[in-house]
């Protein structure tokens, strides 16, 4: 029951202006015809949208890359250096880790983006919803969160794990992509949740009450745009973290499974024979690295578009 | 303030028990047969299963389970673990050293992300920028599963700097190395939060009327516009101790920290309820406290955001 | 409130945890600096009351703190230690324990008949529900101390009416049927005596001793037992028994094995009782002539599930055997620090013969396909596996063998825990092969065949039943003499080769290092370090 009210103080410092309306021009521009006409001039949005591309035409489209069967891993081969079909050469299954690398893409994208959009969902509404009422509504959601803080990662992925593995085979990607999306969201909603409750008590958001602004058009028409900033910058990074998140969790043993092939299970198996050879580990580890690259680059570029505060 | 404080502290019973349900549900649902994970490759007899549940009461329904529970907790007694332990013995000596380890990386991370967070958005573009970018990439890249062994090797065995391994009375020096693994968790979040943020308030008016006014850029960036951008990092921080936590179920493991990560691993592996909702129900404590001081930063920040 | 003061006020918090959070407690004292003290790595142990311990930890601590009524030789035969005779009549039914004199614990009270009887029925008396109470189930009248099998009722009696007391130092034990190996399976730890202040009244045991048990060992606690740090033991002294060279042992609690090992390689640890295979690479240049391998009686095989259509046939179970290439999973993955296994016992074992698997666990891919497709094996198999244990690369690697031996798909399935497996095995459903292992209890092939494969054997998850097996493991139990034991067993083994009720695979190795301040470091069966040779380097 957090009562937040807004008294705007005269000495206080803040970002006071409304979005600064642009009467130079003379036909009114729509905000994202002003982003789109800003990023086709963006450098950085060009190469982002270019390795983004590559990463999902490699999850996509793996034969593409590499005619080498990932799976089929010989114990002869173990270690073996670079040769043949095998830029990067072999992990100590004697599997082929450019292949692997490659194959590896679909299931840590997928994971990882789904995850990402599953807590992005649920952290803009709680966050939208608990910052923009306040009171009882924040008091219930706010302690929500603190519950789903409390649940232990692990505990959630094996109980999870065990409601979506329907047989053997299962390689368990739903039951991660679940885990990490339905237990992730929380940074997501309290950053949200944050940036709602400085910006409704923001003087434009007064001003447009005043004017009879209704709670829907408040909300998604003055509050988000000035408020999303961090929340997408958390997003972004929370992609990168949960292909990380992936390896962690196969780790522990609750990860991806069985024939599943991804960046996450390469590093984790391969983890620890890093001192023999590194290969295993660190060409994955690049890959996840630009892909998170990618989507930083991506998301910067496309924030900064949208930022109304820059025009 | 203070009947808000008051409020909030109300709320904490509540979300206390929601929370011991909530896990105590999850546990139940994991639940299979934790007399034969301590068993091993043994059968467990029926006559012992009858004496053991005599003692723990697996065979009962899950709200009896939960009411028994429940009802040890409001006299003050957290249970015995499925190895025979008191639970709250065990809640006391794992405590105090996580909440060490904790502290110390969210220290750590927190100076280094709003340090070189403001510094990069200050320059942003510039060399310090794009380095930072890049060790933000190497961090998140290496999972917390490589990244501790591979520590504790070159900086514990390898060059001797840190005790490789961590006793329960460790002090602040014998936590740092693994703090700053854990740290490595939270800190590209903070960082790239805390620039675009200061970026974002660099651009606003009032900092345009300050420079105006004649300021010098450090205090400009120092006074208005870290206090401005503080809101979104403070907030992550106290998220973040949830992130912490479960990161720090590898890292206790690699350092052999007997704290709550540790616990924890071990009671959802042996399937030990009690164990898992009782240092749950002290994480949720926590995480309440956390987050109320963090709401309450909020108006310490933000002189426009008032509680009553 | 200006904003400057109220940065102020938070200041002082910050400043408060910090302090708290950087004070710390003194260093407890600590034996192992002492000279004459070594640290031996262990994990945490589920319970040190001995009649409730079934893991290696726990065992090994219990070494040092009591001092057995038999021991196992190298050769596997026993000799007494605290006994002074063991003798039995004529079809080992009745067996006659006398004590040697002047035994005490180490709380000074003197080691009688009456300890090692009350320690007996509190480890049989089902309501105390401890894991090892079936080894008391030969003993005359246990089964008065369990439930009622049709109404489920408590038990009343406490105490098991083959247990007599002669004198202070004689006891007397009837077993229900002969049993030649009794005097073996007493070296087991439930067989170790407990003191009268273990209980706090008659057949209760003391809630807190536990945490600082009492023993007629060698050695005895210092403090109590530090969860998860440490257990720490001092020599008794004047102690009547063998007494060890060294004054004090750390038992160190480790959760991690590369911990531990990074802590002996640091000069943190003395004695690292298990190596993981992953630090083996580097280990031999690490620890040179300091690291060491010794056997095991680990034997790790995989499960079939005889019971289901897909795999009664056993030439399918055959042909699964021979599409592996144990050598190379011996080599490759375990570095050669397990053995390839081809037979059901450890060779560690009287009455062990080297292959008595035959044809049947050698690697023949050839022969593997053909017999594979006559027996009508499936197309699709899965081995699960428990996530706990490390075996994610060692099912792996048996996945692919069997992918490229048999043309046939393999998925290794991961499970969190082995109970749920164990569960669903029991209750005979279809989870495909198991990675499952088993260690011995004693030194005799009844320790692996019995519980294993026997139809009612307490470990059986195959499902296996073959009545002449049961009948000639039965035979051997109530052999005159172990010879002639051995043969009935070994009997029953060869009925193993053509049922192949499992797979075996690897038999295990303790692969162990120390550091440079100890010496004659030596690990027995039970993977447990000897601690009356281990010694201080001079």
């Amino acid at each position: 029951m957090s009562d937040i009210n807004a008294v705007t103080t005269a000495e206080a410092p803040g970002p006071a202006a409304t979005r600064p309306a642009d009467a130079s021009s003379a036909k009114p521009r729509s905000l994202a015809g002003d982003a789109w006409r800003d990023l086709r001039r963006s450098k950085v949005f060009w190469i982002a949208a270019v390795l983004v591309a590559v990463i999902l035409l490699m999850a996509v489209w793996p034969t593409l890359f590499t005619s080498a069967d990932p799976a089929n891993c010989q114990l002869a081969n173990r270690h073996h250096p670079a040769g043949g079909g095998a830029l990067f050469g072999y992990d100590f299954q004697g599997c082929n880790v450019y292949a692997r690398t490659i194959y590896g893409a679909r299931d840590s994208i997928f994971v990882a983006v789904v995850a990402t959009l599953i807590a992005g969902v649920i952290g803009l509404t709680v966050g939208l919803v608990a910052g923009f009422y306040g009171r009882w509504a924040d008091a219930v959601l706010s302690r929500f969160i603190d519950i789903v803080l409390g649940v232990p990662f692990l505990l959630a992925a094996i109980v999870l794990a065990r409601r979506f593995t329907v047989h053997e085979t299962d390689t368990g990607v739903l039951a991660v992509t679940l885990t990490l999306g339905l237990l992730g969201w929380t940074t997501a909603a309290r950053v949200m949740r944050s940036a709602v409750i400085t910006a409704r008590n923001q003087d434009y958001v007064t001003a447009a009450r005043m004017l009879g602004a209704g709670p829907g058009r408040l909300m998604f028409r003055h509050i988000l745009p000035n408020a999303v900033g961090p929340f997408l910058v958390v997003l972004t990074l929370l992609l990168g973290i949960n292909i990380a998140a992936e390896a962690t969790l196969s780790y522990l043993g609750v990860g991806l499974q069985g024939d599943a092939i991804s960046w996450g299970t390469s590093i984790a198996g391969n983890g620890p024979y890093v001192r023999v050879v590194a290969g295993p580990v660190v060409w994955p580890s690049i890959f996840l690295a630009v892909t998170v690259l990618a989507f930083i680059m991506l998301g910067d570029a496309v924030r900064d578009a949208f930022d109304p505060k820059r025009r | 303030m203070t009947r808000y404080i008051v409020r909030r502290l109300l709320q904490m019973v509540l979300t206390f028990f929601g929370a011991t349900f909530v896990v105590y549900a999850l546990m139940f649902a994991n639940q299979d047969d934790p007399y034969q994970v301590l068993a091993g490759d043994r059968v467990v007899s029926d006559s012992q299963r009858a004496a053991l549940n005599a003692q723990y009461h697996l065979d009962k329904g899950f709200f009896t389970q939960y009411w028994y529970y429940v009802k040890g907790l409001l006299t003050g007694d957290f249970g015995t673990s499925l190895t025979g332990r008191r639970i709250g013995d065990m809640l006391a000596e794992a405590w105090p050293i996580t909440i060490k380890l904790t502290l110390l990386a969210i220290v750590i991370s927190a100076v280094v992300a709003i340090a070189a967070g403001v510094f990069s958005a200050v320059r942003r573009g510039g060399i310090f920028d794009h380095v930072t970018l890049v060790l933000t990439l190497v961090v998140l890249a290496m999972p917390i599963v490589v990244l501790a062994p591979v520590a504790q090797l070159i900086f514990g065995v390898k060059l001797g700097w840190f005790p490789v391994t961590v006793t329960r009375d460790a002090n602040l020096y014998q936590l740092l190395l693994p703090a700053l693994v854990l740290g490595t968790l939270v800190v590209a979040t903070e960082l790239r939060v805390t620039r675009s943020s200061v970026a974002e308030n660099l651009r606003a008016d009032y900092v345009r009327t300050a420079r105006a006014k004649g300021l010098s850029t450090r205090r400009v960036v120092g006074v208005h516009v870290l206090r401005n951008s503080l809101i979104p990092v403070i907030t992550l921080i106290g998220v973040d101790l949830g992130v912490l936590m479960s990161g720090a179920i590898v890292t206790e493991g690699v350092f052999n920290i007997p704290g709550v990560g540790f616990n924890l691993f071990r009671g959802i592996r042996t399937e030990d309820g009690p164990v898992v909702v009782g240092f749950v129900s002290v994480l949720v404590i926590v995480f309440l406290v956390v987050n109320l001081i963090v709401d309450l930063l909020y108006a310490v920040l933000d002189p426009r955001i008032r509680y009553e | 409130m200006p904003g400057k003061s109220r940065w102020r006020m938070v200041a002082p918090v910050a400043t408060i945890a910090l302090l708290a959070a950087g004070c710390s407690g003194g260093d407890s004292q600590d034996t192992e600096a002492l000279p004459n003290s070594i640290s031996i790595s262990i994990g945490e142990p589920q319970t040190l009351i001995p009649s409730g311990v079934v893991e290696t930890y726990g065992l090994q601590v219990l070494t040092s703190l009591f001092y057995p009524l038999v021991g196992i030789d190298k050769t596997n035969k026993p000799y007494t230690m605290a006994a002074d005779s063991i003798t039995h009549d004529k079809s080992a039914k009745v067996w006659t324990i006398k004590l040697k004199d002047g035994f005490t614990f180490s709380n000074g009270e003197p080691v009688t008949a009456d300890n090692y009887i009350n320690a007996w029925n509190y480890a049989a008396f089902a309501p105390n529900a401890q894991v090892t109470s079936y080894y008391f189930d030969r003993i005359a009248g246990y089964a008065d101390l369990q439930p009622d099998p049709a109404t489920k009722k408590p038990p009343t009696v406490k105490k098991m009416s083959g247990l007599k007391k002669i004198n202070n130092l004689t006891l007397q034990v009837t077993l229900d049927a002969p049993f030649i190996g009794f005097e073996t399976v007493m070296s087991y730890a439930s067989f170790y005596p407990l003191p009268k202040a273990a209980f706090s009244g008659d057949g209760v045991l003391n809630k807190d001793f536990n945490e600082e048990p009492i023993g007629n060992g060698p050695f005895k606690m210092t403090g109590k037992w530090q969860h998860d740090q440490k257990i720490q033991v001092t020599k008794v002294p004047d102690f009547k028994g063998t007494v060890p060279k060294v004054d004090n042992i750390t038992w160190k609690i480790y959760q991690d094995l590369g911990a531990q090992y990074n802590d002996l390689i640091s000069g943190n640890l003395d004695v690292d009782t298990k190596i993981p295979t992953e630090s083996l690479g580097s280990a031999s240049s690490d620890l040179g002539l300091r690291l060491q391998k010794s056997p095991s009686s680990a034997f790790q095989f995989i499960g079939v599930p005889t019971f289901e259509k897909d795999f009664s046939d056993p030439r399918v179970r055959r042909a699964l055997s021979m599409a592996i290439n144990r050598q190379e999973i011996a080599d490759q993955i375990y570095l050669g620090t397990q053995l390839p296994a081809t037979s059901w016992v450890s060779p560690q074992i009287d009455g062990y013969r080297a292959n008595s698997c035959g044809d049947a666990c050698e690697y023949n891919p050839t022969q593997a396909k053909k017999l594979y497709t006559q027996g009508g094996g499936p197309a699709e198999i899965t081995i699960s596996y428990n996530t706990d244990g490390g075996y994610k690369s060692y099912i792996d690697a048996l996945c692919n063998q069997i992918k490229s031996s048999l043309g046939i798909n393999c998925t290794s399935h991961a499970v969190p825990s082995l109970s749920e497996l164990v569960k669903d095995l029991q209750e005979k459903k279809n989870v495909g092969l198991v990675r499952l292992a088993w260690a011995m209890d004693y030194p005799l092939m009844e320790s692996y065949l019995g519980p294993v494969y026997t139809t009612t054997g307490s470990s059986n998850y195959s499902g296996y039943t073959n009545p002449t097996f049961d009948s000639l493991v039965k035979d051997g139990d109530e052999a005159k003499t172990p010879d002639e034991a051995i043969k009935k067993w070994q009997q029953a083994e060869d009925i193993l080769k053509d049922d192949m009720p499992v797979i075996p695979v690897m038999f295990g190795q303790n692969v162990y290092g120390y550091s440079p301040k100890v010496d004659d470091v030596t690990m027995d069966l039970s993977q447990n370090v000897d601690i009356y040779t281990i010694d201080v380097a001079s």
